[in-house]
C-alpha cells in the first residue's frame, strides 16, 4: 500500500499544502520546526487511528475550526481517495471516493502506517498508558474490523466512573442494583478487549524477536502482559494458544476481581481494577550473561531502550505486513540522527527491503546512508519538490 | 449581540437540540422576513402542542388524550407490552406492523454520565402495570426494545433483573447484521452479538 498524493488543510502549521509521494523511499528535508515531522503525522493519520504524538484537538491548525486531509492512496489493485475532516470535540468524519465512510475502522482497512520517531524510547520507559495504546492500535490495524472493541470498553468504564462517583450522593440501594448491570457490562467489553489485546500480543512476540535479534546480534527479547486481575498461569496459556482464548474465562476473572475490590471502589468513587490499568512488561536478556531476563524498564541500558523500540516497530511492520498481505507505509522520523553506526546501517537495510517508506531529517546527510529518492523540501509549512 | 428582542429568540433557538449558535442565527433572521401570519402559525403550533398533547397515563407515550391511541385500542395485544426509551421508537416499530401488542415508553435510558439512574425513567409505572391492573390484566411477555447501544443494553439488564423473578418472560429484540449487509465488513462488536443471538434454522 502506498500514498500518492496528500492535501493538508488547516492540519498542524499547514494552512493548505500539497505533496506528491513516489512508490519508494521519500526524504522530507528542511530544518528544524518548519513541519516535517507533522507531514508525517498526516500521512499517519489517513488510517483513522489519530494523532500518534497527542490529542487529536492539536492536529487544527490555531484559529482554523477543523482540519481536512485529502490523499490518494493505492492498496493492491485499488485506487481509493480519501478525505478526513478532523473537528475537535465533534469527531473526525471520513470520507472514502467522496461517499461517507461508515466509521473510521474503515479507514484501517485502506491504509496502515508503522511510525517511529524519537518519542518512541517512551514506548520502552515510559507510562504503561503509552505500551496499552501501541497494543491497542495494533488490534485495529491487524483487524479493522475490531474498531468497535475500543470505544465499547471505554464508553463502558467512563459510564461506571460515573455511577461509582455518583454513589456517595446518591440513595444506596438503587445505585448497587444498577451497580450490578455496569459490572456486566464492564467484564464483557474489558474480556472482549483483552482477547483481542493477548491475540494480538502473540502474534506480534516472534516478528519482534527476530527483529531484536537481528539488531543486537544477540539477546533476547521477552514480551507479556501484566495484569492484576488476570493470573500468571491464564495469560501464559492465552499466549501460547491464542487461538483458544475463552471470553467467558476472562469476563468471570474480571467479574471476581471486581467483586473483591467493590467496597474499595466505592470508596474512592472509580474502577480500580481491568485493562485500563493493565500493562505490556519487556524483558531482555543480554547474550553471554548469566542474569537471565531483566525487565526492560528498569535495567536497560540507552542503547538496549533503543534496540528494543526499534525491534517493535519493525517487528509491527513484518506483523501487519503479513497479516495484510502487503507492507505498511514506514514512517520514521528524525530516527537515523540518534542512532550509532552500525544500527545506522542495520535500520537503512530495512528502510530499502521496505515498500514506501517517508523519513524526515534536519540534516540530509543523516538519511543519505537510506539511500537516494524523491525529495521534498519544507520550509515553514510549505512544501517543494527537491 | 443583536437588538433585544432579536438575540432573545436566538438565545431561545439556540437551546434546542441539534441546533447551534450559526443555525440559530440563520433561523432568526429566516423568521424575521418571513409574513406575520405564517410566524403566528409557527408559534402557535408551539403553544398548541404544549396545551393539547401530554403524556399517555398508562404508557408515557405521547397522546392528545388522556390514554394514548394504542391503550385505548381494543384490538391490540394486551398480553405483551414493548418497552422502548422513546416515543419515536414506537413509531418506527408500528410501521413494521409486525407488532400488535402495547407499548411503555421508558422517556431515556440508564446513563450515569448524564446523571439520568432508574429513577428518572418510568420504570416504577411499568412495573405497576405487570402487576395486572383494570387497563393491563394479563401481561404474559415484556419485550425490551431500547437501543442497541451501551446505555440501552444497560437498561435492558437492569429491567431484566427486575421483571424476571416475577416469572415472566422477559425478550430483548435480536441485534446483530443488516440485512442486505456484508458479513466481511461486520464490525466485531456487532458480529459477536449475532453469534450470541443465533438461532436454529430448519430441522
Amino acid at each position: 500500500m502506498r500514498v500518492d498524493r496528500l492535501v493538508l488543510e488547516d492540519f498542524r502549521n499547514y494552512t493548505r499544502a500539497r505533496a506528491e509521494f513516489d512508490p519508494g523511499l521519500n526524504l522530507i528535508v528542511g530544518r528544524n520546526a518548519q513541519g516535517k515531522t507533522n507531514l508525517l503525522e498526516g500521512i499517519y493519520c489517513l488510517s483513522g487511528l489519530g494523532s500518534p504524538r497527542g490529542p487529536d484537538s492539536s492536529l487544527v491548525r490555531e484559529g482554523a475550526e477543523r482540519a481536512l486531509l485529502h490523499a490518494e492512496v493505492a492498496r493492491g489493485e485499488r485506487r481509493i481517495e480519501a478525505d478526513l475532516e478532523i473537528r475537535p470535540g465533534r469527531g473526525t468524519r471520513a470520507l472514502i471516493n467522496k461517499a461517507p465512510a461508515p466509521g473510521l475502522g474503515s479507514l484501517s482497512e485502506l491504509i496502515v502506517s508503522v511510525f517511529f520517531g524519537p518519542d518512541e524510547l517512551s514506548l520502552i520507559k515510559g507510562s504503561p498508558e503509552g505500551r496499552r495504546r501501541f497494543l491497542d492500535d495494533l488490534v485495529v490495524k491487524v483487524r479493522p474490523t475490531r474498531d468497535g472493541l475500543r470505544r465499547e470498553w471505554e464508553r463502558t468504564l467512563k459510564q461506571r466512573n460515573a455511577l461509582l462517583k455518583s454513589a456517595p450522593r446518591a440513595a444506596g440501594k438503587q445505585v448497587l442494583e444498577t451497580l450490578e448491570v455496569w459490572d456486566e457490562a464492564l467484564c464483557r467489553a474489558g474480556a472482549a478487549l483483552t482477547a483481542a489485546r493477548l491475540s494480538v500480543l502473540a502474534d506480534l512476540m516472534p516478528f519482534v524477536a527476530k527483529r531484536y535479534e537481528g539488531i543486537a546480534g544477540g539477546g533476547e527479547i521477552h514480551l507479556t502482559y501484566d495484569s492484576s486481575w488476570l493470573t500468571g498461569d491464564l495469560v501464559m496459556e492465552s499466549l501460547a494458544h491464542p487461538r483458544g482464548i475463552d471470553q467467558s474465562v476472562l469476563a468471570s476473572e474480571l467479574g471476581e476481581s471486581i467483586e473483591k475490590i467493590r467496597g474499595k471502589e466505592l470508596e474512592r468513587g472509580m474502577s480500580l481494577v481491568g485493562p485500563q490499568r493493565d500493562d505490556v512488561v519487556i524483558q531482555l536478556a543480554s547474550e553471554g550473561s548469566d542474569a537471565g531476563l531483566l525487565d526492560a524498564r528498569l535495567f536497560a541500558s540507552q542503547g538496549e531502550q533503543r534496540t528494543s523500540a526499534l525491534a517493535l516497530k519493525l517487528g509491527e511492520f513484518d506483523l501487519l505486513a503479513e497479516v495484510l498481505g502487503e507492507q505498511p507505509i514506514l514512517l520514521l522520523d528524525d530516527v537515523f540522527s540518534e542512532l550509532d553506526p552500525s544500527r545506522r546501517t542495520w535500520l537503512s537495510d530495512a528502510v530499502r527491503a521496505a515498500g514506501q517508506a517517508v523519513l524526515t531529517s534536519a540534516e540530509p546527510g543523516a538519511i543519505e546512508a537510506a539511500g537516494s529518492g524523491n525529495v521534498i523540501e519544507v520550509v515553514s509549512g510549505q512544501l517543494r519538490a527537491g | 449581540m443583536y437588538a433585544g428582542p432579536v438575540q432573545r429568540l436566538i438565545d431561545e433557538l439556540a437551546r434546542l437540540p441539534g441546533v447551534g449558535p450559526k443555525s440559530a442565527q440563520r433561523v432568526a433572521f429566516y423568521l424575521l422576513k418571513i409574513p406575520t401570519a405564517e410566524a403566528t402559525r409557527l408559534s402557535e403550533a408551539i403553544v398548541e402542542v404544549k396545551e393539547k398533547v401530554h403524556l399517555c397515563r398508562i404508557c408515557f407515550n405521547v397522546s392528545d388524550e388522556d390514554v394514548c391511541e394504542f391503550c385505548r385500542d381494543g384490538r391490540r395485544d394486551r398480553s405483551i407490552i414493548c418497552v422502548v426509551q422513546e416515543p419515536p421508537d414506537i413509531v418506527a416499530i408500528e410501521r413494521t406492523r409486525e407488532y400488535k401488542g402495547l407499548f411503555h415508553v421508558l422517556q431515556g435510558a440508564i446513563s450515569p454520565i448524564e446523571g439520568i439512574g432508574p429513577e428518572d425513567l418510568r420504570i416504577t409505572e411499568l412495573l405497576g402495570r405487570l402487576q395486572g391492573n383494570a387497563s393491563d390484566p394479563q401481561v404474559s411477555e415484556v419485550i425490551v426494545a431500547t437501543n442497541p447501544n451501551i446505555e440501552g443494553e444497560a437498561t435492558a439488564m437492569y429491567l431484566a433483573r427486575l421483571i424476571a423473578p416475577s416469572g415472566l418472560k422477559v425478550t430483548r429484540l435480536a441485534s446483530g447484521l443488516p440485512v442486505g449487509g456484508d458479513l466481511e465488513y461486520a464490525d466485531e462488536v456487532t458480529l459477536g452479538r449475532a453469534l450470541e443471538g443465533r438461532r436454529v434454522i430448519g430441522g
